[in-house]
């Protein structure tokens, strides 16, 4: 590994990935251990208190509350697609314009341009 | 990040139809990203989040990078790595993925997606440049050891997080908007067409629409849904598709053949609690082939499935076409990325 490397970009991964010898790796996974066991204790305390809350997985609602916790109703009324949900990698531009008093829809194709991540 | 920020392409405003919500749009990521928001002055800030979060997951993520953290670690060779805190995520969310799937997503399936071709911007690809090489279905992702940010990469084998890692951003990107404007509003964001949603949504959900791509004459297409909260991804093998020794390609790879799926359906769109979920899902259906209807009901996520002679196919309560704008019911708790949008 070629700590000395003069590439910016270089040096932030090496910064962010760093590849160990194992004898470090092998204290480093004997702390993590003790850590997990010690943040299990004190998970299993905290979904104690929360026990109503658990088990929501079954629970399935389309526009009120319930559903990823999140609520409905307060929000604006919104009437026209604001976007598309479509093949992976390609993106439908969904533009409404109002002309003469006739709502115009438009979409566009976007090809796409690099890496599908 | 600050940095990343400042490459980072502008956003343009669209119009949305609607004087209640904001809409920009921005190439990101190879694709695009379309962010929606409410109350519209809420705009520029989440702009400026957004484009934290996508910079730090293209610096994280991208296979397509060779800066990237992903492509140090594919390029070093196997061994045990200590990684920052973003790309132990995605890793993380990925081999939860595959775990639920069953390995019908698979982070171990880079090499087959080079030996196939898709080693590159896939607008660079070479058409029918080269034969079709041996199948390389991928090692396997229990092969992968991921212990907090530790990771045990075993020689030889290199990862792709393309199964996930754009439902990831959403989800970080919507829950970073709504950090960033004191939860107060609602937000959207779409990344290549991967949508996940937060806060509190408009009335009856924000509309969107469902569709494989947009008739050739730009005419409107697709089912209008409305998602309250959750996220919907879509995952489909007409796009993104390419020649290789005369074979049709395309860049959802079967794991366990190494060769792209060629099961009944040509797209399918999933809504779950994660868009990471959503991702997930969506892939692994196209993947299961004709076992997608069976394992899609066993996770009791809403779907829309579509076949390669064109019928269409609801699961899970997806909302029917004959009600435009129909809600779509999505089951509360993630199976892949505790971190999601609340």
């Amino acid at each position: 590994m070629d700590l000395s490397s003069r590439d910016p970009a270089r040096r932030e991964s090496l910064r962010h990935v760093r590849q160990m010898s194992n004898w470090t790796a092998a204290f480093l996974i004997a702390g993590t251990g003790t850590a997990a066991v010690a943040l299990a204790h004190q998970a299993a305390q905290a979904a104690a208190a929360a026990a109503p809350a658990a088990g929501t997985a079954a629970g399935a609602t389309g526009t009120s509350a319930g559903a990823t916790g999140t609520s409905a109703g307060a929000g604006p009324r919104v009437t026209h697609s604001v976007a598309t949900t479509t093949a992976s990698g390609v993106t439908v531009t969904t533009t409404t314009r109002t002309v003469n008093g006739k709502t115009v829809v438009t979409r566009v194709r976007h090809a796409p341009a690099g890496g599908d991540n | 990040m600050a940095a990343g920020a400042a490459r980072a392409v502008p956003w343009q405003r669209v119009p949305a139809g609607d004087d209640a919500v904001s809409v920009a749009e921005r190439a990101a990521l190879g694709t695009s990203a379309r962010l929606v928001v409410w109350p519209p002055e809420n705009l520029g800030v989440a702009c400026g989040v957004v484009d934290d979060v996508l910079a730090a997951l293209d610096r994280q993520a991208s296979r397509f990078r060779p800066d990237s953290e992903l492509s140090w670690l594919n390029a070093a060779g196997g061994g045990l790595f200590l990684l920052g805190d973003g790309l132990a995520e995605a890793i993380a969310v990925a081999l939860a993925a595959a775990r639920w799937t069953g390995g019908l997503t698979d982070p171990t399936v880079a090499d087959a997606l080079v030996s196939l071709g898709y080693d590159r911007d896939f607008a660079v690809i070479d058409e029918d440049s080269e034969p079709l090489g041996a199948a390389v279905p991928a090692p396997g992702w229990p092969l992968v050891r991921l212990d907090g940010p530790l990771l045990r990469l075993p020689r030889g084998i290199r990862l792709d997080l393309g199964a996930t890692a754009k439902g990831l951003g959403a989800d970080r990107a919507v829950r970073a908007v709504m950090s960033a404007t004191g939860e107060h509003g609602g937000a959207l964001v779409s990344l290549g067409g991967d949508i996940a949603v937060a806060g509190t949504p408009p009335l009856d959900g924000w509309p969107v629409t469902v569709a494989e791509e947009p008739d050739p004459d730009g005419a409107p297409c697709g089912q209008l849904v409305r998602l309250a909260a959750g996220a919907v991804a879509t995952s489909s093998v007409t796009v993104r598709r390419w020649q290789r020794g005369g074979a049709a390609l395309h860049h959802i790879v079967d794991p366990r053949t190494g060769r792209p799926a060629d099961g009944p359906w040509r797209t399918v769109t999933v809504a779950a609690a994660t868009c990471a979920d959503a991702n997930a899902a969506s892939t692994a259906a196209i993947v299961a082939g004709a076992t997608a209807e069976d394992w899609l009901v066993a996770t009791g996520l809403p779907a829309r499935l579509t076949g390669h002679d064109g019928r269409v196919r609801g699961l899970n309560c997806w909302p029917g076409p004959e009600v435009a704008g129909g809600p779509i019911p999505v089951p509360a708790g993630s199976r892949v990325y505790a971190g999601g949008p609340r």
